[in-house]
Order: structure tokens, then C-alpha cells, then sequence
């Protein structure tokens, strides 16, 4: 017998268990006896947890104190966080000279101006205000912390960076005003939208070329007092060496890891070896290694002092963990990529850079944050070689004579530091993932 | 197989002379290739007139494929020559970009860039490797949605279109480099049933433009219509070629004939 269907069978609502709080309760968390025990055992031992975390760690502390003892003698069971807060200066900045704090907090300042841009709506050419925080901007920061004699490269690098700084926060301002880039906004504003692209080229050289000179004359008058990198130490000395590990594992990664599947065969080599050398070798030893082998191939008379040797260590070592990264992103795209761009007439670079690299990289956001994070708690193993990098700082406090054996609060006080520069980390990556995966969405 | 296949191209041009131009534009050579050890394309003659449009059939692993993708170079062949618009492929990466340019290939799965919309698939050739001014390149390629009936697609992105859509996106993209020559590697094998007809609708539109095609495809009655010739290949070899007429009604080699009734 045949059935034929003469209505649509009309959609009906969800039943509650699908829909309110109530409903997923009664179904995930008391949905059978032991389960329902399971949920009151687990909330009771939090219960607990919490309640014993609270008391040491609020309700009974001592926030204010001159030394230890006086700590003991208000509460004996609470946290003596009294410690920590004379410290904090140190914690955050090392035994950077005082009166020169500001230099640190405008470098952080002005990255964050520099960076803004990218968050912002209607800004063009973002690609580029990234590439120019990677290259420019350490230039800058790096004069401004370090101080002292600038050489001619020096000057020449701080004018660039400090034009382009101010170029991209014209840029951004006019990009969220009016939605065009700081180019075209400066063509309409002399007039010239109609002349042909070659001139209207050469004038923006010729704004560019003047700025330049204007800003290399300024910055000839500025000086910025020597700060030795031996006082650099804290929070700020561990985002320096991060902070460029970070700025460096991902071009450098990106080079090894095309190297290591070039078909070429002795740049293929020469990457691979690179890679398994440095990932067969823990952190540590990379450290030792470049603070004491470092100076033996350097030619007679030229020191390195130890935070760059430092620097290029963790550099090297995390540029070849990213290349593997890398490597396994650019293994997910499938062939047919490559074939389809080379068909369109696309080269190697013309394949890599607009078809193969984005979609990798987009797949790879969580692997690539990832490494970072775990780059930033590495860098507290240049504690060990004797830089005072935050958990240098912290260390230091129990041996200092007031606080004597405060080990506890400033180790807590640490990891939830770390705790929430990570977390903001892995959050963003979060975003940024839901963010460009819209070409896959349906 | 037979000796008299190296004669079969020579004949069948004479009978097509009227029909299309006597330019070559591809010219394979003896040409041979291995994949390791494994003897894929084995003394491979075939001479493409300009407007010619050929299908090539066969059994899988009859290296049709193989053989359309050495074409642009996807694969290289180590003896022979094959010279394509006068230019011959060697290791010359400068000649395999412009032959590429002046070759399209659609292939069995779209191969679509899934990070870019539909406009940018179709512009990023002309912009990057013509370079040619963005809205002359967005112009055209809206010419060419229009051509394959999807000019509302425009902005969305690959994953949002059906295989059918997509396949016919993946035919604009390569039109869009304005090829003298399209390869098309079984197009529509991948696709439901019922999608099939749009995308062989616009392969037989873009062959009454005189386009020159190769086309790898079981699809028997569309290499009815547009064929000029039916090349029928079985292990690396081309084992029957003639116009499609006789080749349907009348094959002469045993293997033909096996796998014609087979798929008929």
C-alpha cells in the first residue's frame, strides 16, 4: 500500500528539560542516586577548599606590617601579604632605579597604543600594523628601557619607529572616523585624488621622507639616562625576554618549518637538524649552553652580556618548537590547495603566503597560544642562571632580613600573576578563533 | 597496444579539419612517467588543435589523470617532451608559471579556498598574478558568476555553497585568468546526481565559445555532444582515439568494447 504525506508535520517546542536551568539540573546533576551523591559530596569538599582558602587567605591576613614578626603577632594562621605589597616595586620592575619607572610604564604604553589599532573596527592594512609592532617597535622599547649612547642605526630605527607610531594612531583615528587609511586621507587633503597613482605616490614618499628627517632631528636632542641589564629583573624583565621569544618564534618558526619542507635538499637538512638539535636538548641546558659556550665562538674582544645571550637562547628554542607547530598546520591543508592556487598561475611564495600560511595559521591558533604560554612560564628558568626574573624576586623576599622565610605568599602571589596573564592569553586565542573561523561557518 | 593507434590522430584531424583550427597548442611527445617504479604513462602521443575539445575515458588508474595534469605541470614527467602554446615544459619554473596562467584546470573536488569568499577566489589570480587593478579584476569576475548562473554568490564563502555551485565557482575561477586552454579532471564524479546537469550545462556552454578542452569524464553522453574526439586510455597507454560517433558505435579494440558495455 502506498503512503503519501498530504501535511508537513508542524515543528513542536523542546520539552523543559532541554531548555531550563531547572530541567538541565534534574538531568545532569541529580539524575540518578549516586549521582545525586556525587554532586553533594563534590560541592561539599569545595565547600571546604574555599572556606580554608578564604580564612588564611582574607579573612585572617595581615595586609599591613613592617616585618614578619610583627605578622605573627597580629594573626598566627593568616597570610602575611604585608610582605608581598613592600615588595611590589621589585616584584614588577627588579632593581630598576626608581626615579627611571616611567621609562618602563610609557614603553608598556605606548605598545598598547600601537597595538590598539588591531582591535579596532574599520582600520585598514592591519597586517602591516602588526608586522611594524614585530620589527619597529623593539627598537623604541628597547632604547627607552636600556638608555645610553644611541648609535647612528640606533637613531635612525627610534626615528623610524617613533613616525610610524605616530602615523598608525593617525591612521586608526581617521580609519574609525571616516574609514579610508591615512594615505588616502592625506591625498584628499591636498587635493591631488585625481592625479595619477606614480605622483600621488611620490608625494607620500615625500611626506614620509620629511617626517622622517624631522623626527631623526628631534630625537638627536633626547637622552635617555644608561640603565645597566643587570638591574632590570621582575615582571618586566620576564615580559622582555617573553615578550620577544614570542616576537620571534613565529617568523622564525614559519622559516624553519618551510625549510624542513623544502625540496631543496640542503636547506632541508641543515632546518631539520637545526630543529631535532634544539628540541633534544632541555631549556636549561640551551641557557647554560649560551652563557658559557656563546662567548667561545664570539671573535676575541667582543662581549655579549648575559640577558642578550639569554634572549637568543630562548629565541632559537622556541623558534624550532613553532616550527613544528607550523609544520603540522601546513600538513592539514590538503594538496589540493597548492594545486588550485598553482593552477591559477600562483608561485611557491604566492601559494604559501595567500593560501596555504592563512588557513594553517587559523588552524593553529590554539597550538601557536599555546606555546606562548608555556614560553612565558619558561622564561623562569633564567632564575636559575642567576637573572632576577620574577620568580628571581619572589624567591628573593624569604631571604630578605625583615621578611625572613616568607616563602608561601609570594610564590601564591606569583601564580595568580601568571594565572591571569595566561588566562587572558588562552581567552583571546578563544576569540580570535571564533573570530576567523567565519569562512568555514555555515 | 597496436601499431596503428600512432596513425589514429593523424586520421581523425583530417575528418575535424573543417571544423576547428590546424594550430596546435598542445603537443605530446612520446612522452613517458613513472610514479617510483610503477610505469603510469607509457609513450604517450597527442597533438591539441586550438579549439579542439577532447575527452579522455578509461578505467581507474588508466593514468588519464596522470596524464591531463602533466599538462600544467601538477605532475612532471621524466621522457618525452610536451610543448603547450610553444613553450616547452622543462625545469624551467618561469615557463611552468606561464604556461599555468594560460592553462585552467577544474578539478574533481573544487579546491575552492575555503578562507577567502567567492569574489576573492576569483580575483586573487587576475589581481596577484596579472596584475591587474582590483575592480577591473572584481568587474570580470562578476562576468564570469554571471556566465555560470551564480552572480548572487558573490560574497559568501565556498562552505556556505552546494558541490554544484562550488564546482561551477572553481570554472569561473580558472575562466577568470582568461586560459587558452581548460582541463577539466572528472569535474562532476564527486557530485549528487542531481547537481550534476548545472555544472555539465555551463562545460557545454563554455565549449560552443570555441574554448580549448580536455576533459577527463564517464559522463558518455555529454563526450557525445561536445567531443571532437574521445580518447580512450588502459594502463599508460592510449589504446583507441576517434571522433565520438564511431567511437560509441563502432569501437574497434576489445578493451574499448569491454569497458563500454560496461558503463553504457
Amino acid at each position: 500500500m502506498a503512503i503519501v504525506k498530504t501535511e508537513k508535520t508542524p515543528a513542536r517546542e523542546a520539552p523543559l528539560s532541554e531548555t531550563t536551568i531547572i530541567g538541565w539540573m534534574s538531568k545532569n546533576l541529580f539524575g540518578s542516586v549516586f549521582n545525586s551523591i556525587l554532586t553533594v559530596v563534590t560541592l561539599y569538599i569545595i565547600y571546604l577548599t574555599v572556606r580554608d582558602v578564604w580564612v588564611w587567605g582574607v579573612a585572617d591576613a595581615v595586609w599591613v606590617a613592617d616585618n614578619r614578626r610583627e605578622c605573627f603577632k597580629i594573626s598566627i594562621d593568616g597570610a602575611c601579604w604585608a610582605g608581598v605589597i613592600t615588595w611590589m616595586d621589585n616584584i614588577f620592575y627588579g632593581r630598576y632605579p626608581r626615579e627611571e619607572l616611567w621609562r618602563i610604564n610609557l614603553g608598556a604604553i605606548l605598545l598598547f597604543v600601537w597595538m590598539v589599532p588591531l582591535w579596532l573596527p574599520r582600520v585598514k592594512a592591519k597586517v602591516l600594523i602588526g608586522v611594524t609592532t614585530v620589527f619597529l617597535y623593539p627598537f623604541l622599547a628597547g632604547y627607552l628601557f636600556a638608555g645610553g649612547d644611541k648609535g647612528i642605526f640606533m637613531q635612525v630605527m627610534i626615528s623610524a619607529a617613533i613616525v610610524c607610531l605616530i602615523g598608525n594612531t593617525l591612521h586608526s583615528i581617521i580609519g574609525v572616523l571616516t574609514g579610508s587609511s591615512l594615505p588616502e586621507f592625506l591625498i584628499r587633503l591636498l587635493g591631488r585624488q585625481d592625479a595619477p597613482e606614480k605622483s600621488q605616490h611620490k608625494i607620500l614618499f615625500g611626506i614620509l621622507a620629511v617626517s622622517l628627517v624631522v623626527v631623526y632631528l628631534w630625537q638627536m636632542g633626547w637622552h635617555a639616562e644608561g640603565v645597566s641589564w643587570t638591574k632590570w629583573g621582575g615582571l618586566f624583565l620576564t615580559l622582555v625576554i617573553s615578550g620577544i621569544g614570542i616576537a620571534s618564534a613565529l617568523p622564525g618558526g614559519i622559516i624553519l618549518a618551510l625549510g624542513r619542507r623544502s625540496r631543496l635538499p640542503v636547506i632541508r637538512v641543515l632546518s631539520t637538524a637545526f630543529i631535532e638539535l634544539f628540541r633534544s636538548v632541555p631549556l636549561i641546558t640551551v641557557l647554560f649552553m649560551a652563557t658559557t659556550m656563546f662567548p667561545l665562538f664570539m671573535p676575541e674582544g667582543v662581549v655579549l652580556n648575559k640577558l642578550v645571550q639569554v634572549i637568543i637562547a630562548v629565541c632559537l628554542f622556541n623558534a624550532c618548537y613553532m616550527a613544528e607547530t607550523v609544520r603540522a598546520g601546513l600538513q592539514a591543508i590538503p594538496k589540493g590547495q597548492a594545486e588550485g592556487a598553482h593552477t591559477i598561475g600562483l608561485g611557491y611564495w604566492g601559494t604559501m603566503g595567500l593560501i596555504i600560511m592563512p588557513q594553517a595559521l587559523k588552524h593553529m591558533i590554539p597550538n601557536i597560544v599555546g606555546s606562548f604560554i608555556g614560553l612565558l612560564k619558561d622564561t623562569t628558568l633564567v632564575s636559575i642562571i642567576g637573572l632576577f626574573d620574577i620568580l628571581g624576586m619572589l624567591r628573593s623576599i624569604s631571604r630578605d632580613t625583615p621578611w625572613l622565610g616568607l616563602h608561601k605568599e609570594p610564590l601564591i602571589f606569583g601564580a595568580i600573576l601568571f594565572f591571569l596573564i595566561c588566562f587572558a592569553m588562552s581567552k583571546y586565542s578563544r576569540h580570535l578563533e571564533v573570530k576567523l573561523s567565519t569562512g568555514h561557518k555555515k | 597496444m597496436t601499431d596503428t593507434n600512432t596513425q589514429e590522430p593523424q586520421q581523425a584531424m583530417e575528418q575535424l579539419a573543417s571544423a576547428i583550427s590546424s594550430e596546435v597548442i598542445i603537443d605530446l611527445n612520446q612522452v613517458n612517467k613513472w610514479y617510483a617504479d610503477f610505469h603510469v604513462l607509457k609513450d604517450i602521443d597527442l597533438i591539441v588543435h586550438k579549439g579542439e575539445r577532447i575527452v579522455v575515458c578509461g578505467p581507474s588508474g588508466s593514468g588519464k589523470s596522470t596524464l591531463i595534469r602533466c599538462i600544467n605541470h601538477l605532475e612532471e614527467h621524466q621522457a618525452g617532451s610536451i610543448v603547450v602554446d610553444g613553450i616547452t615544459l622543462d625545469k624551467n619554473l618561469k615557463n611552468i608559471d606561464h604556461i599555468r596562467t594560460e592553462v585552467g584546470m577544474v578539478f574533481q573536488s573544487s579546491n575552492l579556498f575555503p578562507h577567502l569568499s567567492i569574489l576573492e577566489n576569483l580575483t586573487l589570480g587576475p589581481i596577484w598574478v596579472r596584475k591587474m587593478p582590483k575592480a577591473e579584476a572584481e568587474a570580470t569576475a562578476r562576468k564570469y558568476l554571471e556566465r555560470v548562473k551564480i552572480p548572487e554568490q558573490a560574497d559568501k564563502y565556498p562552505g556556505q555553497l552546494s558541490g554544484g555551485q562550488q564546482q561551477r565557482v572553481a570554472i569561473a575561477r580558472s575562466l577568470c585568468m582568461n586560459p587558452k586552454i581548460m582541463l577539466f579532471d572528472e569535474p562532476t564524479s564527486a557530485l549528487d546526481p542531481e547537481m550534476i546537469k548545472e555544472v555539465l550545462d555551463v562545460m557545454i556552454e563554455l565549449a560552443d565559445t570555441g574554448m580549448t578542452m580536455i576533459v577527463v569524464t564517464h559522463e558518455m553522453n555529454f563526450a557525445k555532444t561536445i567531443a571532437d574526439r574521445v580518447i580512450f586510455m588502459d594502463e599508460g597507454d592510449i589504446v583507441e582515439e576517434n571522433e565520438p560517433n564511431e567511437f560509441f558505435n563502432n569501437p574497434q579494440h576489445e578493451r574499448t568494447r569491454l569497458f563500454l558495455s560496461q558503463i553504457l
